[in-house]
């Protein structure tokens, strides 16, 4: 089961790095800037675990623990805090109101993972979904969307979808460096460079680092093209993942 | 109570501007000596925080526009030619300055200076000058980070 994850915090900085931290794992992550967001979304969506900031405007993450703790159905939710203050008055504060574990900023995205294992058996992201085309790999911080051999004229839009979600999976997990793999594709129709034209416009858009990987007639017949002849093709996977 | 002029100001300043840089933008920084602060001038971003209570004061990390975009590109993970976002550059010297500020009011309060942390201030411009004309405590203290300078400034009075 998904563990659904709520991070409240008002720095968008912050929130960033624990998406990015839980991006590796079967986690959903929901974002909210303040205590009275973080308490609305918390009564709608019954998140597992809050990670919770305590310096917030609108309402703090004190006020908005003491509200959660007030309700029947919400008081149970591990709680997790952040602070940026480790003195000893704040750290007794914090642990007298009954929550979970606190984090001192700085703080490092394995030390939060760490922290959140000691209360959830984290598990590793399933990227593979037997109804449908699997794509997206990852290596390190960098993902790889890989296009099979064959891709049917009517499945086109499947696939310029499939890449939209990888790209904003990775803008969530703020990630931004994606390898387009082409090396399946043998036959080079006017199908294929539309798709891959529509692909990598959509990269741009969303302005994350691109290299691909193909055979070389591929790369010839996409330099012909505005949209696609500043992208950098490599023969090999691990030749395009050196290159960042 | 404790005594405000006792208090270590510069090593806890640079004790925790060092911890932070290390921590969330996985950057080596070192304090220049007293004698040689830099001058962070141009285009800057200023990060403030306040703290208040039995004493009053405030932390301003002073750092250029060109470097606030490099700090935000290491947070972030990105590069700096893709902060484009301003508000992104500030959000991160916003939370910058709240650690910062944060580990000092933290060592306030231990030493018995009990006292509450704002949120982050950004200011940004060109030609501005803060004015210290009335405390008791001032610490300014120079970071170099390549030919980056940067500027931590603390200022503290009680208010008893």
């Amino acid at each position: 089961m998904t563990l659904k994850v709520l991070a409240v915090d008002d720095s968008k900085t912050i929130r960033k790095i624990v998406a990015k931290a839980f991006a590796p794992y079967d986690c959903q992550v929901i974002e909210a800037e303040n205590g009275v967001e973080g308490l609305a979304i918390a009564g709608k969506e019954k998140p597992d675990l809050i990670i919770l900031d305590i310096t917030m405007p609108v309402m703090t993450g004190t006020e908005m623990l003491a509200k959660l703790k007030a309700q029947p159905n919400l008081k149970d939710i591990p709680v997790i805090m952040l602070t940026a203050e480790s003195g000893k008055e704040n750290v007794i504060n914090i642990l007298k109101m009954g929550v979970k574990d606190y984090i001192v900023k700085p703080f490092k995205g394995e030390q939060l993972i760490e922290r959140v294992s000691k209360v959830f058996a984290l598990k590793p992201v399933q990227v593979q979904d037997a109804s449908k085309p699997s794509c997206t790999s990852q290596q390190g911080d960098i993902t790889i969307f890989t296009l099979p051999e064959r891709i049917e004229r009517q499945q086109g839009p499947e696939f310029d979808t499939l890449f939209q979600q990888t790209l904003k999976g990775m803008a969530d997990a703020g990630l931004n460096k994606i390898v387009l793999d082409l090396h399946k594709i043998k036959d080079v129709n006017m199908f294929i460079v539309r798709l891959i034209i529509g692909i990598v416009q959509h990269g741009q858009k969303a302005r994350v680092k691109m290299q691909a990987v193909g055979a070389q007639g591929l790369a010839s017949e996409l330099k012909g093209f505005q949209e696609t002849s500043d992208l950098v093709f490599h023969e090999t996977l691990d030749a395009a993942l050196a290159a960042f | 109570m404790g005594d405000i002029q006792q208090l270590d100001l510069s090593s806890i300043t640079i004790n925790a501007t060092k911890q932070v840089f290390k921590t969330m933008l996985s950057m080596e920084i070192d304090p220049l000596p007293s004698g040689s602060i830099g001058k962070v001038s141009g285009n800057r971003v200023v990060g403030s925080v306040g703290f208040a209570g039995v004493v009053i004061g405030n932390i301003y990390i002073h750092v250029p526009g060109g470097f606030a975009k490099e700090m935000a590109a290491a947070m972030l993970g990105m590069e700096p030619e893709e902060m484009e976002d301003e508000e992104e550059v500030n959000d991160v010297i916003g939370e910058v300055s709240n650690m910062i500020g944060g580990d000092l009011k933290s060592r306030l309060c231990d030493a018995g200076f009990p006292c509450q942390l704002s949120i982050p201030n950004i200011t940004r411009g060109t030609d501005f000058h803060i004015d210290t004309i009335g405390w008791m405590r001032h610490e300014r203290i120079g970071f170099n980070k390549g030919n980056n300078p940067m500027v931590v400034e603390v200022f503290i009075k009680s208010v008893a």
